[in-house]
């Protein structure tokens, strides 16, 4: 045990540096995103969260999915060379779009991404860091958290899978030491 | 979110990969395909070793592409196929990945700790002589509808109206014969009108959507789709045209 800590040692000071200047970004990127949301949406209306599941640039068209579940409906959004943000449009992408209607159309007035907010207690790490805590070896659980079929189709190395909808029945699938690192990841920025 | 319910669980040192698999993968980093998906998933399992290891034993399903042939023969591997690669040298594994990444397969993995990994595994391995023809077909999307009966249907038009959704620009170049045209822009504002002065057509009619790729096709399925249309379906292919002459190629 007390090797496993010394070993680890070396990386988790770097990944404390490396994560507490991440998680700090990350959350005045949010702050930030929200304030102009909320600012747009006092002087330009109403937004869509959602996620781009097309864009074609030949006929300026963004296809964006919004809701869930049974509600969930696909929008068909204009944009032109003055829609703000334009680059967020990434297929698979969550994003937040002002908008306004004109006649049947919806036109996009600006595109930011969605960040997802982390919950209290947990930390961002980065491709870097990482990569540096699986070549490490170290004693860490890596956890997939996209459907199994993605899971087998690619995974990272060493990751176990547990489906977001069935952490409450595989939990058990954890450590039983509560100090053991986890680490979640799915299929990026949805 | 999995992460808040394990510090709910008590973990004290949680972490979120946010960036997730895509931005792994994109980076240049492996990462390794499941058992079921190696044994049966619709892929294209290659194995790098030489002709005669593959001889002596093999992962049943596999396409043998022995390493130092890879750059002639990988082109007979569609690029759109997920592809999943097996080595007994991890260094060769790699380079290999690196190659199929910069030829444009997007789907790429290993089989963790390659062949002998495989065979600690318990995985099933037989005998005999190699396969060397890959067969992958794609599997198509809800909606898609193939190249064949949209040929079948430009050949008999009562079966489906044909929609191009290409820009007009596009369209003057060539188009499909007998087929209808809005462009995708224009598809929110003038469905109704446009449809509408289609003879005969009702919400139950078959119609079959194409572009330049597929990609604004997908699109305006969804969006006849939400208005009612529930026999609209799109085409994924390439389609080039000039005046009435259009290629279309999957």
């Amino acid at each position: 045990m007390q090797k496993q800590v010394f070993r680890m040692l070396p990386f988790l000071i770097i990944a404390a540096f490396l994560l507490s200047s991440c998680a700090e970004d990350a959350s005045q990127s949010t702050k930030a995103i929200q304030q102009n949301v909320s600012k747009e949406q006092k002087i330009r209306g109403p937004v869509y969260k959602g996620r781009i599941v097309g864009k074609s640039k030949k006929a300026k068209t963004l296809s964006l999915e919004v809701g869930k579940g049974a509600k969930a409906q696909t929008l068909l959004l204009k944009f032109d060379e003055n829609t703000k943000g334009i680059q967020h449009a990434t297929k698979g992408h969550g994003v937040i779009v002002t908008y306004k209607k004109q006649g049947k159309d919806t036109y996009v007035i600006s595109i930011k991404p969605k960040l997802s907010k982390l919950p209290k207690g947990v930390s961002r790490i980065d491709t870097a860091a990482l990569k540096t805590l699986i070549e490490s070896e170290s004693d860490f659980v890596l956890v997939d958290s996209r459907p199994a079929a993605r899971y087998g189709q690619g995974h990272l190395p060493g990751a176990i899978s547990i489906p977001v909808c069935e952490m409450q029945e595989l939990i058990s699938l954890l450590p039983k030491k509560k100090d053991t690192p986890l680490v979640f990841y799915c299929g990026g920025p949805t | 979110m999995s992460a808040g319910q394990a510090v709910q669980a008590g973990y004290k040192n949680v972490y979120v990969y946010l960036d997730g698999e895509p931005a792994w993968s994109k980076a240049g980093n492996p990462t390794y395909a499941g058992y079921g998906f190696i044994c049966q998933g619709n892929n294209v399992v290659i194995d790098l070793r030489s002709t005669n290891k593959a001889t002596e034993s093999r992962i049943p399903r596999s396409v043998s592409m022995p390493f130092d042939t890879l750059e002639e023969v990988m082109d007979e591997i569609p690029l759109k196929a997920p592809v999943v690669l097996l080595s007994d040298n991890e260094q060769q594994s790699l380079a290999a990945l690196k190659l199929f990444k910069e030829e444009g397969y997007k789907k790429v993995s290993l089989v963790e700790g390659g062949y002998y990994g495989w065979k600690r595994l318990g995985g099933k391995l037989i005998k005999g002589p190699v396969i060397t023809e890959v067969t992958w077909k794609r599997k198509m999307a809800p909606g898609e509808v193939s190249v064949a009966d949209f040929q079948k249907a430009l050949a008999n038009p009562a079966m489906a109206v044909i929609l191009d959704v290409r820009t007009n620009e596009e369209v003057k170049v060539g188009k499909l014969k007998g087929s209808q045209h809005i462009p995708l822009d224009q598809l929110c504002s003038r469905m109704d009108e446009f449809l509408s002065n289609i003879e005969g057509l009702t919400k139950k009619q078959h119609i079959f959507i194409h572009c330049a790729t597929g990609a604004r096709a997908e699109m305006a399925y969804k969006e006849l789709v939400k208005n009612g249309y529930v026999n609209a379906k799109f085409l994924k292919a390439e389609v080039s045209c000039e005046q009435n002459d259009c290629d279309i190629d999957e």
